[in-house]
């Protein structure tokens, strides 16, 4: 039985190696985009004539855009953009969603019933038909604050069953009839939960709120210029190639892509692949 | 089982009041004909009440007429996007989270994952360019180009259609790792097997219905993810649907327009929620009567 037991709840081996893997990549990213003014070699939206439209090369590793930016620089600048906003976002989904969901599940008289039914209408509407709608209504500067809102709900459903769920669980049963406090059971709770999912919830944060940052620049609801991030990067591209036929410069959308997948993919293997319900 | 549905029903009808309650919020925004918020939000809860949703700031024509002239091409990249999404997500969630391969499919699949739908679409015009695809979808206003079972519909419809289906594809993948998860430590399986029963009898009479069970019980997720990947890819290969539309309406503040095709999508994804519900609950009464 006890070798039935360590062998079905033993993580393997290669899931921890991912996780750890992903924790690192965010540490690279965020150390570049600390130094990204310094690295970077022309600062953000300069624009040069007589370099217009040049392919990568020694002198230009990732080439120039059509007004004659460099793309590295753009892309280390838009990476810096997007990162930092994206933190924004996800910890604005880890307290509206997350912590906001714990707590109403613990709220009397089933008020938290209502705060989750409200919560599951919101989650009816795709997260970025709800981030363009919040911008729309407020502001372009709040576009942070819009993706990690527009991710919140999902959040928040998925914390509120969980926590339903361990307030009528067994030591919750057992805490009550021995006489400890609601919120000392509540606290209990939440430092446990925290422990085991924060990093998960931060991660998935972290990549749900770059993907909805991305795609509302790309539509033209997020960032402005010069503060340009790198879903306007690529809408920029895209949109001259569309306009004149020519998508020959194919270096002006796919190093900011790829810059752009670099902080999804590691911010998703930092939340780790493993995440059903374990007994 | 007969309880359970009048609850999901019951939830099912709150959620859909509910939705009415936000789409005519959205439709209240200002400019304010007369009064402020609440004042509009009434006039407008009233009007929805007698069946009118208002009109269109742009073109002055009613909002249920605009939704009625977008909505059915965007009804038909959601099912051929649904239909692709089956076909790629199901092996592909499969092979992640339950075959041996899973250690290298799973990372895989997620750096495939990462690239959000818009820059896939990208891809996907940038390789019909060199591949001198046909990429004129919508050359007349809002109408659907061609008949439907014609050449130059299915020829319109197969890249928009595709990158629905994979943003679909990608949350039956999520969806099977995590039942694959949750499976992995399921004492039973370990029980079974020692019981002498072979894996290939404890996956087809124990994990398929859980497995299939656990989808669907998800089917509003899923169906929320093929709605994003839908705004995403009408607006990228310029399909003349309601969801792109949305995105135009929300930047001009036609907000009665807006309201009233967030109210459908948000509708169609609390019915899949409610159908996907009960399917799942059949299933697993149907293991465990």
């Amino acid at each position: 039985m006890t070798a039935t037991v360590a062998l079905t709840t033993t993580r393997p081996r290669w899931q921890t190696g991912v996780r750890v893997a992903g924790l690192a990549g965010l540490g690279v990213i965020a150390l570049t985009v600390a130094l990204s003014d310094m690295i970077a070699r022309a600062p953000a939206d300069r624009v040069n004539v007589r370099q217009v439209s040049l392919p990568p090369s020694a002198a230009f590793p990732f080439g120039t855009d059509i007004a004659g930016r460099d793309v590295l620089s753009e892309t280390l600048h838009g990476l810096a953009v997007t990162s930092e906003q994206a933190v924004i976002a996800a910890l604005t989904t880890l307290i509206v969603g997350a912590l906001g969901g714990f707590l109403a599940a613990r709220l009397r008289f089933r008020l938290g019933y209502g705060v989750r039914w409200t919560a599951g209408i919101f989650g009816a509407v795709t997260p970025l038909f709800l981030a363009i709608l919040f911008i729309a209504v407020t502001n372009r500067g709040l576009a942070p604050l819009a993706a990690g809102v527009a991710a919140a709900p999902l959040a928040f459903a998925r914390t509120f069953d969980r926590a339903s769920g361990l307030a009528s669980s067994r030591h919750a049963e057992f805490a009550r009839a021995t006489g400890i406090g609601a919120l000392t059971l509540l606290r209990r709770d939440l430092v446990y939960e925290m422990r085991r999912s924060l990093l998960a919830i931060v991660g998935r944060g972290l990549a749900s709120g770059t993907i909805i940052l991305s795609t509302v620049s790309f539509f033209g609801f997020g960032a402005l210029p010069p503060h340009r991030d790198l879903g306007l990067m690529i809408a920029g591209a895209f949109t001259t190639a569309r306009a004149s036929g020519n998508f020959s410069m194919w270096w002006t959308a796919l190093f900011p892509a790829l810059a752009l997948a670099l902080v999804i993919l590691m911010a998703r293997l930092a939340a780790g692949l493993e995440d059903g319900t374990r007994p | 089982m007969a309880r359970f549905g009048l609850e999901a029903a019951l939830r099912l009808i709150l959620g859909l009041i509910g939705a009415v309650f936000l789409a005519t919020a959205i439709a209240s925004l200002p400019p304010y004909s007369a009064g402020g918020f609440w004042q509009s939000f009434g006039s407008h809860l009233v009007s929805v009440a007698h069946l009118d949703f208002g009109t269109s700031r742009v073109s002055g024509s009613p909002a249920a007429a605009e939704l009625l002239a977008h909505l059915p091409a965007t009804l038909l990249l959601l099912g051929f996007g649904a239909v692709i999404a089956l076909v790629i997500g199901i092996p592909a969630g499969l092979l992640a989270g339950f075959s041996r391969a899973a250690p290298v499919a799973g990372p895989l699949l997620l750096v495939l994952e990462a690239f959000p739908l818009f820059v896939i679409g990208i891809a996907m015009i940038w390789a019909a360019t060199v591949l001198y695809w046909p990429l004129d979808t919508a050359p007349a206003g809002t109408a659907i180009p061609g008949d439907v079972l014609s050449l130059p519909f299915a020829r319109a419809i197969a890249l928009p259609a595709i990158l629905v289906g994979l943003g679909g594809a990608g949350a039956i993948v999520t969806r099977l790792r995590q039942i694959a998860d949750t499976l992995a430590y399921a004492p039973y399986r370990e029980g079974l097997r020692r019981l002498g029963l072979p894996n290939w009898e404890i996956g087809l009479h124990y994990l398929l219905p859980e497995i299939a069970a656990g989808v669907l019980a998800n089917l509003g997720e899923v169906m929320l993810a093929l709605m994003g990947a839908v705004i995403v890819a009408e607006w990228i290969f310029q399909w003349p649907g309601a969801a792109a539309f949305v995105i135009k309406s929300v930047a001009l503040s036609d907000w009665s327009v807006a309201a009233i095709i967030l109210a459908v999508f948000a509708g169609l994804t609390l019915v899949a929620d409610f159908i996907g519900a009960l399917v799942s609950r059949a299933l697993v009464m149907a293991d465990h009567p």
